[in-house]
């Protein structure tokens, strides 16, 4: 039996410019389980980064809740949801957002430090992470002395470091050239494979989307019912 | 606020700090500009200030003055006050004076002048007379014929395009003094001075002794007093001392008898609060206008940090930390510096019309100003950070 991870009921997160209004979720209700690889979908404008914000805890919801895990991540304090980023989620974003001043060893052990972990604990945490996404060369380089695919492999190890129950990607391979592109979602698949990781990606990537276990198809705010029919499993 | 939130916050800023080394020798070069650009000037005014009363103290008054009472016009018995003021234990010097004026004449040119006659032994012990010689050599005891000159008086220390009158001699010629009783001598110019001081410099000086002389026997009589004490601020308890002694003439603190000149001072130093408090403000605007450009350009960073979990008082401290670094070690270098600048000026200190002013420092200024950058660096470190912090995370990162 499949147990849930995420669970979105009747999701909406509504804009508001000045006088003008913008739908950016409708109504998402969607459930995720443990251990599942799942693609977000959908033109550009849809929603598909806005929904992964709401799970991701970046952003609040207008209306709806969102369960992660079983716990209520909506209605609780600003601290408690800081910590549950730290925690339990991990997210890589498509401009890998690093910090420019961190060497990509300290990028990932940041988080692990920011635990409460001993010096050699959070160091060979980072350590392993690192040579899991293939970079134990380049440790002590600083961003800017990565390429763009190296960039973002560091920023999924920084995502992964703490071991969170879900890891979220916003189109990760967006400014990636096709080889960097393809050793991402390998290694997204082999965590996946290897140790479970629950996945969350938002792709334009049709072949990407593919190598997921599902897709959910968004359009306009609300969940494509055409496209995922065929999809559901 | 745990331990481990400040070690994350102490890495986070030293990161950063070590990371962006142009940025930190800017905004400390700043810090410690504003720091000079405060203290410098106002010490350069707090100097001149002081020197300003020194050439009063070193020239006119001593620390202490004892003069005759309103209905007198001389002190009579000073020998022998001289002597009793001399064994309080502390009194550094005391030296009678008597002044009276009289024509000066030499060549052609005649002018009316004050005459100090001086005891020129005990007169080294409170007045700089004898230490501002510029030419031939200050009174002996024993000069009977002999006078000095102050370089005012003198036309080839005259500035350029002066038009006042003045002599035109040298150490050696001769000037005839022509007194109101109608008593004529002529005296040779044994030294000429300079004090610097623009009150000080305008007398001619002789021999005590050669007051009688001019005016016939007295009783031992002086028109003034000058006590030198260790050092300034003691004024009022040996004025209790002198008062033990029996005296019952005026006994006067340099402090009282600057009048004029101690408004002057006065004057210097609220201009010097004034133009200080208006470069402390400055200096606080400046460095809050600096680093608070410096954080918000770390507001994508800032947003990042909060994405992944990081505590918001860990990110806030984690700026307030690098401003305090910025500002200690601006105003460290700042104070090292005017260490510097001011051990110079000691060495070679800046000639000024009023004399050779050494810039002071107070201990208070140095204080405050240190106080108001640190300061100043801190909130300018907490309020932008705070703002961005408190900011949306997708606003802070995607620039919103
Ligand atoms: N901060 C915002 N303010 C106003 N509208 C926004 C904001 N963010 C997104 N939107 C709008 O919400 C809709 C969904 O955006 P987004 O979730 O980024 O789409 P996608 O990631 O699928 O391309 C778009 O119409 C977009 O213009
Ligand atoms: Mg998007």
């Amino acid at each position: 039996m499949k147990k849930a991870m995420i669970q979105t009921v009747h999701l909406e997160r509504v804009y508001a410019t000045g006088a003008v209004k913008t739908y950016a979720l409708r109504d998402i209700s969607i459930e995720i389980n443990e251990g599942e690889f799942v693609a977000i979908m959908g033109k550009s404008g849809s929603g598909k980064s806005t929904l992964l914000h709401q799970l991701g805890l970046l952003d609040k919801p207008t209306k709806g809740s969102i369960i992660i895990d079983g716990n209520d991540v909506i209605n609780i304090s600003e601290k408690e949801r800081t910590r549950f980023r730290l925690y339990e989620l991990g997210y890589v974003f498509q401009s890998y957002n690093l910090i420019p001043e961190l060497t990509a060893l300290e990028n990932v052990y940041i988080t692990a430090m920011a635990r409460n972990l001993k010096r050699d604990e959070y160091e060979k945490m980072a350590e392993e992470i690192l040579a899991a996404v293939g970079l134990e060369d380049r440790m002590y380089h600083y961003p800017s002395e990565l390429s763009g695919g190296q960039q973002q492999r560091v920023s999924i190890a920084r995502a992964l470091v703490n071991k969170p129950k879900i890891l979220f990607a916003d189109e990760p391979t967006a400014n990636l050239d096709s080889a960097s592109s393809e050793d991402v979602i390998n290694l997204f698949r082999k965590f996946n494979e290897e140790i479970g990781q629950t996945i969350v990606m938002v792709t334009h990537e049709k072949d990407e989307g593919d190598k997921a276990d599902r897709i959910i198809w968004v359009k306009d705010g609300l969940l494509d019912m055409e496209k995922n029919a065929g999809y559901l499993i | 606020m745990e331990s481990n939130d400040l070690k994350v916050m102490f890495f986070l800023a030293y990161k950063n700090l070590t990371k962006s080394k142009i940025t930190f020798m800017v905004i400390v070069a700043v810090m410690a500009m504003s720091f000079l650009s405060i203290t410098f000037f106002a010490s350069i005014i707090d100097g001149l200030g002081y020197e300003f009363e020194e050439g009063m103290i070193r020239g006119q008054t001593g620390h202490l003055m004892i003069e005759p009472q309103e209905d007198d016009l001389y002190i009579s018995g000073s020998g022998d006050l001289v002597k009793d003021i001399r064994r309080i234990p502390g009194v550094v010097g005391v030296a009678r004076r008597l002044d009276a004026s009289a024509v000066a004449r030499y060549e052609t040119i005649e002018i009316g002048n004050p005459v100090l006659f001086i005891e020129p032994e005990n007169e080294k012990d409170v007045s700089d007379y004898w230490s501002s010689i510029i030419a031939g050599e200050y009174l002996s005891e024993r000069d009977t014929d002999e006078l000095l000159i102050g370089a005012n008086l003198v036309k080839s220390y005259a500035a350029e395009g002066d038009t006042q009158k003045r002599f035109d001699v040298d150490v050696g010629d001769k000037i005839t003094l022509s007194f109101s009783n109608g008593f004529v001598k002529e005296y040779r110019i044994k030294g000429i001075y300079k004090t610097g001081s623009r009150f000080v410099d305008d007398k001619i000086i002789i021999n005590f002794d050669q007051y009688q002389l001019i005016f016939g026997p007295t009783e031992d009589i002086a028109s003034n007093i000058l006590i030198a004490l260790p050092q300034r601020g003691m004024e009022g308890s040996y004025t209790e001392k002198i008062i033990d002694l029996g005296v019952s003439e005026q006994i006067n603190k340099w402090q009282t008898k600057m009048g004029a000149v101690n408004q002057f001072v006065g004057s210097l130093q609220i201009t010097n609060q004034i133009t200080g408090t208006i470069g402390l403000l400055t200096a606080f605007a400046t460095i809050y206008i600096i680093i608070f450009i410096n954080v918000t350009n770390k507001r994508k960073q800032i947003g990042i940090l909060k994405a992944i979990g990081i505590k918001k008082q860990i990110i806030m401290g984690s700026y307030v930390l690098q401003s305090l670094a910025y500002g200690i070690t601006g105003v460290i270098i700042g104070n090292i510096v005017m260490k510097l600048l001011l051990l110079l000026l000691s060495i070679h200190p800046l000639s000024m019309p009023i004399g050779q002013v050494v810039p002071i420092l107070t201990t208070e200024r140095l204080m405050t100003t240190s106080a108001t950058l640190i300061l100043a660096s801190i909130v300018a470190g907490f309020f932008p950070s705070r703002k961005a912090a408190d900011e949306n995370i997708l606003d802070a990162i995607f620039g919103g």
